[in-house]
């Protein structure tokens, strides 16, 4: 089932009671790069990862992910989700979340979860319980967990929140190599210089796709020097419009 | 359904438990504590009743001593002290409480007529109802003794004992005469301990689960929800059952119960109230925010079934309307299929176990039901 697209949307929308939380989102991912989710907070970034994760179905649209269309069973072993907040067992040693999340994506396998934990630089924290750790390693955690299973879509809801800036270049470094592998990545961020590193840059505010391109094209169609800036405009002109 | 993942939840929920000593001591040692507490507190309440006996007026034509006969009586019988005293000490034993009744006895000879007449006066302490009627039901007994003796006197036939005159025979379909209240309550203690645990424990870990966001991510694997429900059932059913041969073995190693029951059926009943109760903490744990809210649904969903269900009071004792109640609660059932394994030494085959067993099975369906329908909840 090999595919060129990883993930391709048309016409989404998910609607949470009177909240309209994603308004007619098409999107085209290609397998093999980082693409980035870029807005503020409630601009929808959440809703259209848990989209992709198969947690949430939409209210209207198509969705394809690895060429199955969702909502789909078969392929969530195929896809690692890391939420927001690290979603992790507490009381459990780093190396026990890892196992116990590999055993549910039946891919129990002691080399790779060891792999994993020096990729995350946790492999001399791996018996400490989770509650012992602080939040940056929790958060490194919580990446483990959704890389243990070897995924070919990687989904990241703010990944790199409360990481320090040298494991942060190294988690991008490692981004890279997975890419490299074939492997998909969809990233959201508020955080902008993190953003231009991403293949192509996503624009979300209010639900709404204001713009779409790598970080260069987006700066060069608004005419500024920044992404931050280039944001700005992109929703001043979508503001005139609506 | 992957028994692997399945697995990996009640593995989980192993560790997890293994790390929280705190739980772990709780689940364990409580319902010991209580068990041998209860039985402890049952048992030296019973035997710590006196009654003095004050013998007003001796007949000097007669040997026959009506007080004495009486004290003899209720030593044989056991369940009250009773000790012979003059009425001015009696009565100031009374006031101090060292004795809960007194009873006067007046023989004397009637006008009229050859046989004398006995007058039997009980005071009683009476702040205790039940005390009361146990020493009402011990003094009655003994002076049906000593009536006994008296008319073998009386008929001028002294060599005759009271147990010669009226024989009654005593025997016991279940239990024995040394059955007493303990017997009865330990297999509700594990019944109750068993649903109360569970419930409580499977609530705040889902309701963990469902707040720290891990079963969102559990949500995004390939594991469906009833892999998530058997894994927990197993994992809690696991504790559950441990904890039921706790209280087994304390009640039948220190209280020294009455045990006529099959340990398997024991087993198999505990589980099936894990069963329910973990489906019920799922479900309710859906409607809790936090771990105060899951402790308030202590006295909607616990403390009805504790006075409800048989645990202390039967339910054939109730009032009408309330007996409807009970019969809606799945500890009930558990109760007492309980004791009629435990007690009566029933099996499986026997209606007093299997048709609660039906039940409780029912019951348990409809929880799951319930539970694999909100488990996904919150994460939509």
């Amino acid at each position: 089932m090999a595919t060129e697209i990883a993930i391709e949307g048309q016409g989404l929308s998910k609607r949470f009671g009177s909240i309209e939380a994603l308004r007619d989102v098409a999107l085209t991912v290609p397998v093999g790069q980082t693409y980035g989710l870029l807005g503020p907070n409630g601009s929808g970034k959440t809703t259209f990862i848990r989209l992709v994760a198969g947690l949430v179905r939409p209210t209207a649209g198509r969705l394809t992910v690895l060429g199955q269309p969702m909502p789909s069973r078969r392929i969530l072993g195929d896809i690692g989700y890391m939420p927001q907040t690290p979603a992790l067992y507490l009381e459990l040693t780093v190396r026990e979340n890892l196992l116990f999340f590999a055993r549910i994506y039946g891919a129990a396998d002691r080399d790779r979860v060891e792999e994993v934990l020096s990729v995350v630089g946790l492999s001399e924290r791996a018996d400490s319980p989770v509650y012992a750790l602080s939040g940056g390693m929790r958060q490194r955690t919580s990446l483990a967990c959704a890389l243990v299973h070897s995924p070919r879509l990687l989904l990241l809801d703010e990944p790199t929140v409360g990481v320090d800036p040298p494991l942060r270049v190294a988690f991008w470094q490692y981004f890279r190599r997975l890419n490299q592998e074939g492997v998909t990545i969809l990233v959201s961020s508020h955080v902008m210089d993190e953003a231009e590193r991403c293949d192509r840059l996503v624009l979300l505010r209010d639900g709404r796709i204001l713009a779409e391109g790598s970080a260069g094209e987006l700066r060069q169609q608004a005419g500024a020097p920044t992404l931050e800036e280039a944001f700005l405009r992109y929703a001043e002109d979508a503001g005139e419009l609506g | 359904m992957s028994w692997a993942r399945i697995a990996a939840i009640f593995l989980r929920i192993v560790q997890q438990f293994r790390r929280d000593r705190r739980t772990l001591a709780l689940m364990f040692t409580v319902p010991v504590l209580v068990t041998l507490l209860v039985g402890y507190v049952v048992r030296s309440s019973e035997a710590s009743l006196s009654v003095a006996v004050v013998e007003e007026t001796v007949d000097p034509t007669s040997s026959f001593s009506p007080g004495g006969e009486l004290l003899t009586a209720l030593d044989q019988a056991g369940s009250v002290r009773a000790e012979g005293l003059p009425r001015a000490e009696a009565e100031e034993r009374l006031d101090n409480g060292d004795v809960q009744g007194i009873v006067y006895l007046n023989y004397a000879a009637q006008a009229g007529t050859a046989v004398p007449k006995l007058d039997v006066e009980l005071v009683l302490e009476g702040t205790n109802p039940q005390d009361s009627g146990a020493i009402v039901r011990a003094v009655q007994r003994g002076l049906l003794q000593v009536a006994v003796t008296g008319l073998g006197i009386s008929l001028g036939l002294p060599e005759l004992s009271p147990q010669e005159l009226v024989a009654v025979q005593v025997s016991y379909v279940y239990g024995g005469p040394e059955f007493d209240f303990v017997d009865y309550e330990a297999p509700a203690l594990i019944g109750f301990f068993a649903f109360f645990f569970v419930f409580l424990l499977t609530a705040v870990s889902f309701l963990r689960e469902r707040s720290s966001g891990t079963l969102e991510r559990l949500m995004a694997a390939p594991i469906n929800r009833s892999e998530v429900v058997l894994g927990y059932m197993l994992g809690f059913g696991f504790f559950a059952l441990i904890q039921s041969l706790a209280i087994l073995m304390a009640a039948v190693l220190i209280l020294r119960i009455h045990y006529e029951g099959h340990l398997l059926l024991v087993f198999l009943i505990a589980g099936l109230i894990t069963v329910g109760s973990v489906n019920l903490g799922i479900f309710l744990s859906t409607f809790a925010r936090n771990e105060l809210q899951v402790i308030q649904f202590v006295p909607l969903v616990i403390v009805p079934q504790g006075l409800l269900s048989g645990v202390i009071w039967s339910v054939d004792s109730l009032p009408g309307w309330l007996q409807v109640i009970s019969h809606c609660l799945p500890l009930t059932y558990a109760i007492d299929a309980l004791r009629n394994t435990m007690i009566k030494g029933q099996g499986l085959a026997d209606s007093g176990v299997y048709a609660n067993v039906l039940v409780m099975l029912a019951f348990a369906a409809f929880f799951v039901v319930l539970a694999s329908r909100t488990v996904r909840q919150q994460v939509d």
